[in-house]
């Protein structure tokens, strides 16, 4: 079947009643960008697995009914549930408006919408084009110093009626030698069809360090496409954990550029999938030069009927000797139904460089399920403890200390929602 | 307690118990000695309700009821404990946390409410110190990265945790020095009770000089050949398993 197109005319006039801001000629160039290229269709190599026609069709008949953004009053509780369930300074992008009510005050962290300050948007790729050129606001911030909590970046949508899109998009820089915490966590509920394109760039200078966890925890049925794209200064830190539990189309980006030596970037993930859901992530490290290091790990875990996607790429550029880059990615799958496509990529182009990679596949071990058995548990409690098991090394993991209760308790629902999905 | 009665069973093509029959009453140890492919490891799996495992024939009743019909977890609940011969790793379950998980799913078949959780850790400390076990293994991943004799003595505490009414101990003396062997047997003979029996399927005799058998039984080509009692153990270990096969076939 032929991806539908975008509706360019419809998308201009959406664009023509946006306000006429510091933003705007940003806008016309994304749309003038996004209309010679379109939108990426499964003939592009990237995009083999993910097929975008349903976010297509979303954002058409959004735009044919006048593009409405949604009120963000009904969405005072679910915001509320999310900002107490984990402690930080929230920004939040509710229905694709800004939000800065709970923010607190942390004098370390200064924030500006991008319409008080034009910013230069890299529009190299159609998504970020789409998300540009529809773009009400955008934030800027800067991390000057350690804060108390943790930055928060909440990206939270209802779709009550109709069919909805929301751009989100955050540059977060953190400044020389300092340490920041961030947690980003995207959240979507309500009936009707709903497409969320988020961009978010992160600048970790110089010496600096960041501890950052993704949470995507969308209704299922619902759409995502989520880029964050991280350059590292000379011995700059990232470390990175992400976790899809919902979402029915999802796509994320996650691009690591390693321009300057001493970087070390870790950044792992985890994706439970059942049925109707499709998770992709994609991911590309760029060792500019070297000694620097970077690590991945995913895991997956499905069950149903369900796809997701791994894609693990790392660019070892010529004269980036010193590299040591490894990516790992295992998935779980509990039913005939459920499929993965795993493919690591390593291209390097430097000699003296340290990389690994490895994918495993599997169902789970039927000798561990025999000796749990034996022990008394029925064989659905054995299965959980299992696939717990499997999942808990990477909550383990999660780099913020704050949100490690909030992770460990979505996860687990979760989880107990997956297993109970097909008869074991 | 435990009949069995002709029992055949294969795995995949190849038959490998061909017409078994035991009977084990309360109070008893027996040993089940063999060479190696003799069924004695199948036959400790069979009744613990492996699935590979296929019966073809025979009967085994446990306390009067048909064994086979029962789930391997059922089987667990109604008192019957298999010690592996190869005890699984499970990586990112605690070892507290099975045992704990253990005992409660024993408890709420026999309809008592959950452990307490400060009993349960006396009750955990108290056996492992009796088997020489370091109490952070309580908090160690199941069998993570043990040794195999730590292994052998993790298996042992679940034992001593679940208080079986039928314990089968599958070459729980394999790979142990003479330190584990006699904490395990140890452990073993602790749960020696006129309620219980206990099964220990073993290669070699010097397991039984620390766990007195009340019968042994000589296993080949999956059946019982020859039983007896303490005396035929020590006559295999001096004669070998051929001389038994020649008295069998004679």
């Amino acid at each position: 079947m032929k991806q539908p197109a975008l509706s360019i005319d419809d998308l201009r006039e959406a664009v023509m009643r946006l306000p006429d801001d510091s933003l705007t000629a940003t806008r016309e160039a994304a749309l003038a960008s996004l209309d010679e290229q379109g939108l990426p269709s499964s003939q592009d190599e990237d995009w083999k697995y993910t097929d975008l026609s349903s976010a297509i069709d979303v954002s058409n008949r959004w735009l044919a009914q006048g593009a409405k953004t949604g009120s963000t009053e009904t969405l005072r509780a679910s915001i509320k549930s999310v900002t107490a369930s984990i402690d930080a300074n929230w920004l939040i992008i509710a229905n694709g408006i800004v939000d800065l009510t709970c923010l607190g005050e942390p004098a370390e962290i200064e924030i500006k919408k991008f319409t008080d300050s034009a910013m230069p948007f890299v529009m190299d790729r159609p998504l970020a084009d789409l998300n540009a050129a529809l773009l009400h606001d955008g934030l800027r911030v800067q991390i000057h110093g350690a804060t108390e909590k943790p930055l928060g970046v909440l990206v939270i949508d209802e779709a009550s009626d109709g069919a909805r899109v929301i751009q989100a998009n955050v540059e977060i820089e953190v400044a020389p030698g300092c340490d920041a915490e961030i947690v980003e966590y995207q959240v979507s509920s309500g009936p009707a069809d709903h497409y969320a394109n988020s961009v978010i760039a992160l600048q970790i200078d110089q010496a600096a360090q960041v501890s950052y966890v993704r949470i995507q925890d969308r209704r299922i049925g619902h759409i995502q496409t989520a880029r964050l794209s991280v350059v590292l200064g000379a011995d700059a830190r990232l470390n990175m954990a992400s976790y899809d539990l919902g979402g029915g189309l999802v796509r994320n980006d996650v691009d690591i550029d390693i321009n300057e030596p001493g970087a070390d970037a870790v950044f792992n993930g985890l994706f439970l999938a059942g049925d109707g859901q499709h998770i992709d992530n994609h991911t590309r490290v760029d060792h500019r030069v070297g000694p620097a290091s970077s690590s991945q790990e995913y895991r997956g875990i499905l069950n149903g009927r369900c796809r997701c996607v791994w894609n693990g790429k790392a660019i070892v550029h010529a004269g980036a000797d010193g590299t040591d880059a490894n990516q790992a990615n295992h998935n779980l799958l509990l039913s005939d139904h459920a499929e993965i496509d795993a493919k690591p990529e390593l291209e390097i182009y430097a000699d003296d460089v340290k990389c690994s990679h490895g994918t495993t596949v599997g169902q789970l071990d039927e000798t561990a399920l025999f000796y749990l058995r034996s022990r008394g548990i029925n064989k659905r409690e054995a299965t959980q403890i299992l696939t717990h098991a499997f999942a808990a090394d990477l909550v383990t993991r999660a780099p913020v200390p704050t949100a490690k209760d909030a992770i460990t308790s979505l996860v687990e629902k979760r989880l107990g929602e997956l297993i109970q999905e097909e008869v074991l | 307690m435990l009949e069995i009665n002709n029992l055949r069973s294969r795995i995949g093509d190849t038959e490998i118990l061909r017409g078994l029959s035991l009977s084990v009453n309360a109070g008893e140890v027996h040993a089940i000695m063999g060479p190696n492919g003799s069924g004695k490891s199948t036959l400790a799996q069979v009744i613990a309700g492996h699935e590979d495992y296929v019966v073809t024939g025979g009967e085994v009743t446990f306390n009067g009821s048909n064994l086979l019909d029962l789930e391997p977890e059922e089987r667990a609940r109604e008192g019957i404990f298999l010690g592996f011969q190869y005890p699984v790793e499970i990586p990112g379950v605690n070892n507290a946390y099975l045992l704990k998980a253990a005992v409660n799913a024993k408890r709420k078949h026999q309809g008592l409410g959950e452990v307490d959780a400060f009993e349960f850790l006396k009750i955990a400390r108290e056996k492992m110190a009796l088997l020489g076990m370091d109490p952070k293994f309580l908090n160690r991943g199941v069998n993570e990265g043990f040794s195999g004799g730590e292994k052998k003595r993790n298996e042992i505490l679940q034992m001593a945790m679940l208080e079986p009414t039928l314990a089968i101990l599958d070459e729980t003396d394999s790979g142990l020095d003479i330190d584990a062997l006699k904490a395990v047997a140890e452990g073993v003979n602790t749960l020696r009770a006129p309620d219980r029996a206990i099964v220990l399927v073993t290669h070699y005799q010097r397991l039984l000089d620390y766990i007195e058998p009340d019968f042994v039984h000589v296993l080949s080509e999956g059946q019982i050949i020859l039983s007896g009692d303490k005396s035929l153990a020590l006559e295999l270990e001096e004669k070998g398993y051929d001389w038994v096969r020649e008295a069998a076939n004679a």
